[in-house]
């Protein structure tokens, strides 16, 4: 068992859990935060991608002892988030979403980008999110959500 | 109209983009068991003994069920019942089932699972269709007395008159593989006791709701009554969450009641692969006599599919075809014959197309062929052949009903893509061909709409307005992703006047509303729409009796409901009467019943068996894609660049929801045309996941321009029809046809992988290749990681450690947690990822330092590396995704040693030296003597990879040059990459050269032969030439014996000469510099 310090959405967390536990196990099974979802097992389709320091990572492909000391962000951090909400309001807008159960991991991948650079090309929009399958909306809808966030929050800024 | 064809936001959204919306496997419920399944060892066989006793002792087991505990009927299946969710003495297929365990943690059910022992004697697996179909072979389900399924003839005119008469023949086999669906959601279902009804509550990813309670009472030998099935949201299913779910849905709905506790079973993405049904794999002949203008006079079709272990969804998948195998054309003389057949393969059943993308592939191929034939462009022959109004289809039913819109749709997609004139300007180019070649192709369909003579065709909805004038919709249709919801209430809305904010969607329990039929075929909005409008409409007839006193008005028709008002029609201008919400109390008032049952039954369609004649469907869609595509000569790779989409819908409904079916469609339909190629060899899977099934990434898409057309059609609700497969069905021809256009020559099968454009027939790995090391047990699907982890503070710490040599080191992971989830023993792990030593890019002593620990995303930000090692930054850069690079380190990619490892070339490349620490000591050892073979290296067991070191290149100025080869744009394998370097002397020749070659050779390494020969020589053409001869001597004797020689050898070939001829471009571009 490790005894887990950690930040998630903002707020500190302390849990004792086993060695062998996934990141997304953790925030699945322990914390009951499902929004994060688990679709491959092997970091090949990033619908269990959230945010660690920053960067989007594969959850499905995080040791419970890597969690110790990191920052961590996932879908449920939208309320208090400007560009999550921002990102789920474009998302709506332009189609984006068909099933959804790729969208918490896209829109998690777009923050990243977004904490980065406000004025994306297509092209980085893209490598950004190349992480991250889809079988539902061939993605066209997704790159202009991201594009729309990213000029709404450029303009805010 | 106010929300027909317009953007809305759809209702169901924003559960979705917030994480909050329920999928089957975020249900938790109290004292909830998880199941596991134990799968067959073998692929087909007699079971001799089934041993349970190891499995029953692990701690949290609470049952496990074999076949005898089945309450019910033990074999379902939606026509023949001959699939057995848990086998009884006999395993079929791989994805079999012998036993299912339920335990108190997936980890638990799943290690009982792997405890459990059978005793096999097996059968050679049969899983040639062409082998299957001889009256010798072996019977797979003996009590049907044939492997042959069925046989649907269609017959129309006369075949050998046709012939005769026609100027030219031509006969063409074509081949189609298997396709996984690959919803991102893995299959789940739940199944919890019911105390009020003595039945059970079943949830879960589940497309079809009334089959599965069907199946499922059937099964455990309940009414249908006491089985209610409530859907969670679904993460996507194409048609795929319909056999499967049931089987799995029996099997928890068993386990359930033998231990009294809620059950969820999850399939990992292995078993998902592995179990789940796939898309049926065709032989096609098609023999086609035309008459010199391109006039087809007789069509001669002969199909076999491979229906696999069970025959499922087979009987209607083929009737589909050989209702449509002739494509939209009025040909006098046809005659085609469908057989399927039991193989031990996976078994196959609906997949989005449903017999249609196989034969709109071979079809539409070939139409090209006989335009080329009869000197016509690819439009011309479909204009001279294409179905008008009122002509004839193969089955004798005359096209009047609707309006027949092919030619629109083929000259509308024809003309907003140019076609004619690019399609006659690549042409020019095959006589001189460059590497990248481009080409234009275009295919079209007729499709028909909804279940035809499949069966009863039916659907049902409910409409309930609340006293608050609020709506609540219901139908027997569900939510795929598609947007159902949504289209149904914007319906509802519609002809009540009502704000869409105003209706909610009901997710349909099957206790709630009638059967309304699958989730099929393309018919949610065409049945259930037809459904909405049938209740819709009574309530507003029934609201009109009651206001029409009020209103001053006779008839329904002399009013306009709107924006939540009624106004009554006077002259052109409404006047202002009530609102929807006070109508609604008034009715109220008045005792009407404001909750409407609304229902739909298709109009008549005939099938006769023996002929195949018949007014197959009620109405019919047509569609045309046109693709552009870029094929590299040099590596057989296609690259879509842009695609034209047009399809008559009728009438758009949900606007962003149709432009999203347009692109969702073609974007599968190029992962069934170039990407997604099922690898299942003797019966056993080998496309395991995703790293080696590959469906397209973001990276991968063309531009894609929608044509909607709109011929309101009277069959459906405000006129619309179907968009959902016809969106998926035609891509793959338009991109052969491409091919054809670019090349000359276009291929017979799908999937025009690297291999199959290159060579014109695949190859195919004949052993699983993956990014681990050890081997996996085909049987073993553990899923669950032992480990574990101490987390050091100092090297000098983790060195210790290490010292037992029993330790496993976790950096970033990507390699280690995949190995330690596919073994069973416990990893003893050490995690190095916070030192801080072993994280660093520094220049020291004109070297480059890289720790070992840095991840490839720090790496390639890099401005130290982007400046002097352009090719391992380039290499770095295409690693996996950005996920991937932000987690994986450049020791882990190294030690790892994969055949494919990026960083690896590069680093040989660069002569990098790597430093290596124990408790003992430290030592150096250069890159290119590391690696021993695929995942060995010289690294002691009590040893750390510390650090990368690469002397910064010295002068005088070399180029360089980087090409790696991957199947698809990201998320990739390397399938062979180069990495180069030359020096020019004054007379621009050759002085020095480098060249290391990934992916290709036992390891990878450079090629000393290869400079050898190249130094000293100019780059020319007569260079080109005697490098096809000595690289072939060269790589021979080194690999010529290996399965993909005949492909990597030919493209290694042109990769070199593609290097040699950049290398003369950056030094011609590098002297006009200097100039």
């Amino acid at each position: 068992m490790i005894k887990l310090k950690f930040t998630l959405n903002n707020l500190p967390q302390e849990l004792n859990v086993p060695d062998n536990m996934r990141l997304l196990d953790i925030l699945r099974d322990e914390l009951n935060l499902t929004g994060t979802k688990e679709g491959c097992s092997v970091g090949e389709c990033g619908a269990c991608t959230v945010l660690m320091n920053g960067k989007a990572v594969c959850s499905c492909m995080i040791l419970s002892c890597q969690v110790m000391d990191t920052d961590i962000e996932t879908i449920e951090n939208a309320e208090q988030d400007k560009i999550l909400k921002t990102l789920q309001d474009s998302f709506l807008k332009t189609g984006a979403v068909q099933c959804g159960f790729c969208t918490p991991g896209m829109i998690m991948s777009a923050k990243a980008l977004l904490l980065e650079n406000l004025q994306p090309s297509e092209e980085q929009i893209k490598t950004a999110l190349e992480g991250n399958l889809c079988r539902c909306t061939g993605y066209v809808q997704i790159i202009e959500a991201v594009q729309m966030a990213a000029d709404i929050l450029h303009q805010d800024s | 109209m106010n929300l027909i064809g317009k953007e809305v936001t759809r209702i169901d959204g924003d559960q979705k983009v917030t994480g909050k919306a329920i999928y089957g496997n975020d249900i938790k419920l109290n004292d909830m068991l998880y199941a596991a399944c134990k799968y067959t060892d073998i692929v087909t066989g007699k079971i001799i003994s089934i041993d349970t006793s190891a499995a029953e002792k692990i701690p949290g087991v609470k049952t496990i069920a074999l076949y005898k505990d089945i309450p019910g009927a033990q074999k379902v299946g939606p026509i023949r019942q001959d699939y057995l969710p848990i086998v009884n003495d006999e395993v079929f297929f791989t994805g079999d089932v012998i036993a299912v365990v339920a335990a108190e943690s997936r980890e638990a059910a799943f290690k009982a699972a792997d405890a459990i022992k059978v005793e096999y004697e097996p059968y050679k697996p049969l899983t040639d269709p062409r082998k299957a179909v001889s009256p010798k072979a072996r019977l797979i389900h003996p009590e049907y007395k044939s492997n042959i399924v069925n046989h649907y003839p269609l017959r129309k005119g006369n075949i050998k008159i046709g012939f005769q008469v026609a100027d030219a023949i031509l006969t063409r086999t074509y081949t189609t593989g298997f396709q996984e669906h690959a919803y991102i959601e893995p299959e789940t279902v739940t199944v919890e006791p019911d105390h009020s009804t003595g039945g059970f509550n079943i949830y879960g990813s589940i497309q079809n709701p009334y089959t599965t309670r069907k199946v499922a009472a059937m099964y455990m030998n309940l009414p249908l009554n006491r089985i209610n099935v409530i859907p969670s949201v679904l993460g996507g299913s194409f048609g795929g969450k319909d056999d499967i779910i049931n089987n799995m849905v029996c099997r928890a709905a068993l386990l359930c009641q033998m231990t009294g506790e809620p059950v969820q079973m999850t399939n990992s993405r292995e078993n998902s692969l592995r179990e789940s049904y796939k898309r049926h794999p065709y032989i096609m002949n098609y023999k086609v006599g035309f008459t010199r203008e391109g006039r087809i006079i007789a069509m001669k079709i002969d199909i076999l599919a491979d229906s696999g272990a069970y025959s499922s969804q087979t009987f209607f998948v083929t009737w589909r075809s050989v209702v449509q195998a002739t494509g939209p054309y009025e040909i006098p003389h046809v005659e085609t014959d469908i057989r399927s057949v039991y193989t031990n393969n996976c078994y196959t059943a609906a997949f989005r197309g449903f017999g249609s993308p196989q034969i709109i592939f071979a079809q539409e191929s070939l139409m090209d062929e006989i335009a080329v034939h009869c000197e016509l462009t690819p439009l011309e022959v479909r204009l001279i052949n294409g179905f008008k109004q009122d002509s004839i289809t193969a089955s004798g039913q005359m096209l009047s009903e609707h309006k027949v819109s092919l030619r629109q749709v083929l000259n509308t997609a024809v003309e907003k893509a140019d076609f004619v004139n690019k399609w006659q300007a690549n042409r020019e180019f095959i006589k001189l061909p460059p590497r990248y070649r481009k080409g234009i192709g275009l295919a079209c369909s007729y499709r028909g709409c909804s279940l035809g003579a499949e069966g009863t065709d039916v659907s049902s909805a409910i409409v309930s307005i609340q006293a608050d004038g609020s709506l609540i919709i219901i139908t027997a249709v569900s939510e795929n992703g598609q947007g159902l919801q949504t289209t149904m209430c914007q319906i509802a809305c519609e002809i009540l006047g009502v704000p869409l904010a105003d209706a909610i969607f009901l997710a349909p329990q099957t206790s709630t509303i009638a059967d309304g039929g699958p989730t099929v075929a393309s018919r949610g909005t065409i049945a259930g729409g037809n459904a909405i409008n049938d209740a819709a409409q009574k309530l507003k007839e029934d609201i009109f009796e009651i206001i029409k006193a009020e209103l001053k008005v006779k008839a329904l028709k002399d009013t306009i409901w709107k924006e939540g008002m009624i106004y009554t029609k006077s002259g052109k201008k409404p006047k202002s009467a009530l609102s929807f919400k006070e109508a609604v109390e008034k009715a109220l008032q008045a005792g009407i019943n404001l909750s409407a049952y609304g229902w739909f039954k298709a109009p008549d369609v005939s099938w006769e068996e023996e002929t195949g004649k018949g007014d197959a469907y009620f109405t019919y869609v047509y569609g045309c894609q046109i693709a552009e595509v870029t094929v590299d000569s040099f590596t057989g790779k296609i690259s879509v660049d842009q695609v034209y989409a047009a399809h008559d819908v009728g009438q758009t409904i949900n606007l962003l929801g149709a432009q999203g079916q347009i692109y969702g469609g073609v974007v599968q339909g190029m992962g069934y045309a170039c990407t997604e190629d099922f690898n299942i060899s003797a019966g056993e899977v080998l496309s395991d996941n995703f790293d080696t099934y590959l469906i397209p990434t973001i990276q991968d898409i063309p531009k894609i321009t929608p044509i909607l057309i709109e011929n309101p059609d009277k069959a459906g609700p405000f006129g619309a029809k179907s968009l959902g497969e016809p969106t998926f069905e035609l891509i793959s021809a338009a991109i052969n046809n491409a091919l054809y256009n670019a090349m000359g020559v276009s291929s017979a099968a799908l999937p025009l992988s690297l291999e199959q454009v290159f060579l014109n027939h695949n190859l195919k790995k004949p052993e699983r290749q993956s990014m681990i090391a050890c081997k996996t047990e085909s049987s073993s699907s553990l899923s669950v990681i032992s480990a574990k982890t101490v987390t050091p503070t100092t090297l000098k710490q983790a060195l210790k450690l290490l010292a037992d040599g029993k330790h496993n080191i976790l950096a970033g992971g990507t390699d280690l947690m995949i190995k330690m989830r596919n073994s069973a023993e416990t990893h003893q792990v050490v995690n190095i990822k916070p030192l801080s030593e072993l994280q660093y890019v520094s220049l020291e002593n004109d070297t480059l330092q890289i720790g070992s620990t840095t991840t490839f995303a720090e790496i390639i930000a890099n401005p130290l590396v982007n400046t002097h090692f352009p090719v391992l930054a380039s290499a770095c850069s295409q690693i996996g995704s950005t996920q991937i690079r932000n987690i994986a380190t450049i020791g882990g990619n190294i030690v790892n040693a994969a055949p494919c490892a990026d960083s690896i070339p590069p680093l040989i490349f660069y002569d990098a030296e790597l430093s290596l620490s124990s408790a003992k000591g430290t030592r150096t050892i250069p890159m290119k003597d590391f690696i021993i073979k695929s995942y060995h290296t010289a690294i002691e067991s009590d040893e750390i990879l510390t650090a990368v070191n690469i002397p910064l290149p010295q002068p005088p100025k070399s180029f360089s040059h980087y090409f790696q080869l991957g199947r698809r744009k990201a998320l990739n394998i390397t399938r062979i990459s180069i990495c180069a370097s030359l020096e020019f002397d004054q007379d621009k020749k050759i002085c020095n050269c480098r060249i290391v070659a990934g992916s290709l050779l036992e390891k990878p390494g450079r090629l000393p032969e290869l400079e050898e020969f190249i130094i000293g020589r100019w780059i020319d053409e007569k260079l080109y030439r005697d490098l096809k001869y000595r690289l072939n001597s060269i790589l021979n004797p080194k690999i010529g014996k290996r399965w993909s020689a005949s492909y990597k050898i030919p493209v290694f070939v042109n990769l070199v000469i593609a290097a040699m001829a950049d290398f003369k471009k950056q030094y011609s571009e590098y002297k006009n510099d200097q100039a």
